[in-house]
């Protein structure tokens, strides 16, 4: 077993979850590696809406990441996962997995799920947010419902890339460059019929370029869909410390530790479900002290009155902060 | 699903891949000029009412149609519903049309006890004694494109309870 195996200690975000053990290791690019997880007893796992996430443990922390598959009858979850050298670990805890590892994984979690009266999904995806589309394109597949997908990668780090084509044909537009990608969006995203959805996932500053276009040309809000989950992972912050004031309970968060984690690990859990600032389910109100917000989810507007915060990735900037908890 | 499209007389549909603002009335409501579409371009039909033709035709013109599209429906009340209701069933989102009912006009009420459609010029907010189970049923905010109507509820029921 290698350093980054089974950790005595459950973390909370995978509790109630599955131990699985890494049946297959597949090298994507130089920086990509899917993760296949299986029971080790042969189970067939349970079941997941198309764009699920997994909760996976490493050490003391827990990371999401998309599950690659149709999620229907899986005897198998697969994730890839983008080596993040300077994140807070988990990417390169993932890396150094060797098969028979044990892992503690959480049930799959939904929170990009096509719509089921969609006439047509077009797909749209950056880098290591090929992903969540791959599950997506393998359900529309199986379900026979139509989907198209625009891939948008540096040449030679495609990952997925010959599953994609063999999966979708030539429903399937990959782009290597900007300029021919932005002609290519364009394109589709002026000859879609109605009942088309649109769902994108990358790095935010793509996911924005992409959505913003769509707008301009007339898509309404009810049509987009995104996934943002930041290709790169978070840095570890700085170490701070909060005040409940309900409970009159003081907590140190560490770097590295993220305050959700914090708060889990002195048994003060929140609901949450994303644990990377998208989802909006693990606010707390925040009674002082600004804090540093990392979120996809609190407009700036929220962000800048300093009276709510997502603590799955968020952090502080004053020393200390007092949270309504 | 969209239902099977008609194939568009010759001549009288939008070129194939519209996006602009397919205006449609019925009777004689007047071609309405509605806000949001400056500078879109635009494709006017009218019909007498939102009989099966109309609406045939209707949807072999959204079939040809490109997201991007938005549809004003002008007219009494339940012709605008039934040609709502067809071009949600193709796949458009309600802020995707604009729902310009006249004042007055037939409009359709769903009984929420019977299930019985009924048909009243009584204005909303008004009350109607449906046909099906003779309930008096007050209709006001709840219209549902998905039926093209109004869902009417017993008006009394605080009363009665
Ligand atoms: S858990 Fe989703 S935003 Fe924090
Ligand atoms: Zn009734």
């Amino acid at each position: 077993m290698t350093a980054t195996a089974l950790q005595a200690k459950v973390h909370p975000a995978v509790e109630g979850g599955l131990l699985l053990e890494v049946a297959d290791l597949s090298v994507q690019t130089a920086s990509v590696t899917s993760i296949t997880f299986t029971d080790p007893a042969g189970t067939a796992l349970p079941g997941y809406v198309p764009g699920s996430h997994l909760v996976v443990q490493y050490g003391d922390g827990a990371n999401a990441y998309s599950l690659t598959g149709s999620g229907r009858h899986p005897s198998e979850y697969t994730i890839s996962v983008l080596r993040v050298d300077d994140g807070a670990g988990g990417s390169l805890a993932m890396h150094r997995l060797a098969v028979g590892d044990l892992v503690r994984v959480s049930h799959p979690r939904s929170a990009f799920a096509p719509v089921a009266t969609a006439r047509h999904h077009l797909l749209i995806a950056a880098g290591i947010g090929i992903t969540p589309m791959l599950s997506h394109a393998r359900a529309a597949a199986e379900r026979d419902s139509e989907a198209t997908l625009v891939y948008v990668y540096r040449p030679g780090q495609g990952a997925h890339v010959q599953e994609a084509r063999e999966l979708l044909g030539p429903a399937l537009a990959e782009c290597t460059d900007r300029g021919s990608f932005q002609e290519e969006l364009t394109r589709r995203l002026t000859d879609q019929k109605l009942g088309t959805h649109l769902y994108v996932c990358g790095p935010a500053a793509f996911m924005d370029t992409v959505l913003a276009r769509a707008r301009e040309l007339g898509w309404p809000q009810g049509r987009l869909h995104s996934e943002p989950f930041g290709a790169a992972e978070l840095d570890q912050g700085e170490p701070f410390t909060v005040n409940l004031a309900r409970s009159g309970v003081t907590l140190e968060v560490p770097a590295g530790v993220s305050l959700l984690e914090a708060l889990e690990n002195a048994g003060k859990g929140v609901p949450n479900m994303c644990r990377k600032g998208v989802c909006g389910e693990c606010y707390l109100p925040v009674l002082r002290g600004a804090p540093l917000h990392r979120d996809l989810y609190l407009s700036e507007q929220e962000k800048s009155a300093n009276t709510t915060m997502m603590c799955c990735v968020s952090r502080s900037l004053d020393q200390e902060l007092e949270l309504d908890l | 699903m969209c239902p099977i499209a008609m194939a568009p007389a010759a001549g009288t549909g939008p070129e194939a891949g519209f996006r602009g603002v397919i205006r449609v009335t019925f009777g004689t409501a007047a071609v309405p000029a509605a806000e949001g579409d400056a500078g879109m371009a635009g494709h006017d039909a009218r019909f007498d009412a939102a009989d099966r033709e109309a609406l045939a035709s209707l949807i072999a013109v959204l079939e040809q149609a490109r997201v991007g599209v938005r549809l004003v429906l002008a007219g009494p009340p339940a012709d605008v519903a039934a040609a709502a209701a067809a071009a949600a069933a193709c796949g458009l989102l309600e802020e995707e049309v604009t729902l310009l009912a006249n004042e007055s006009g037939r409009r359709l009420v769903f009984c929420a006890h019977c299930r019985t459609a009924n048909t009243t010029v009584q204005g909303v907010g008004s009350e109607v004694d449906c046909e099906g189970c003779a309930t008096t049923l007050a209709f006001s905010g709840h219209f549902s494109r998905r039926i093209g109507g109004y869902l009417g509820f017993a008006a009394h029921a605080e009363e009665a309870a």
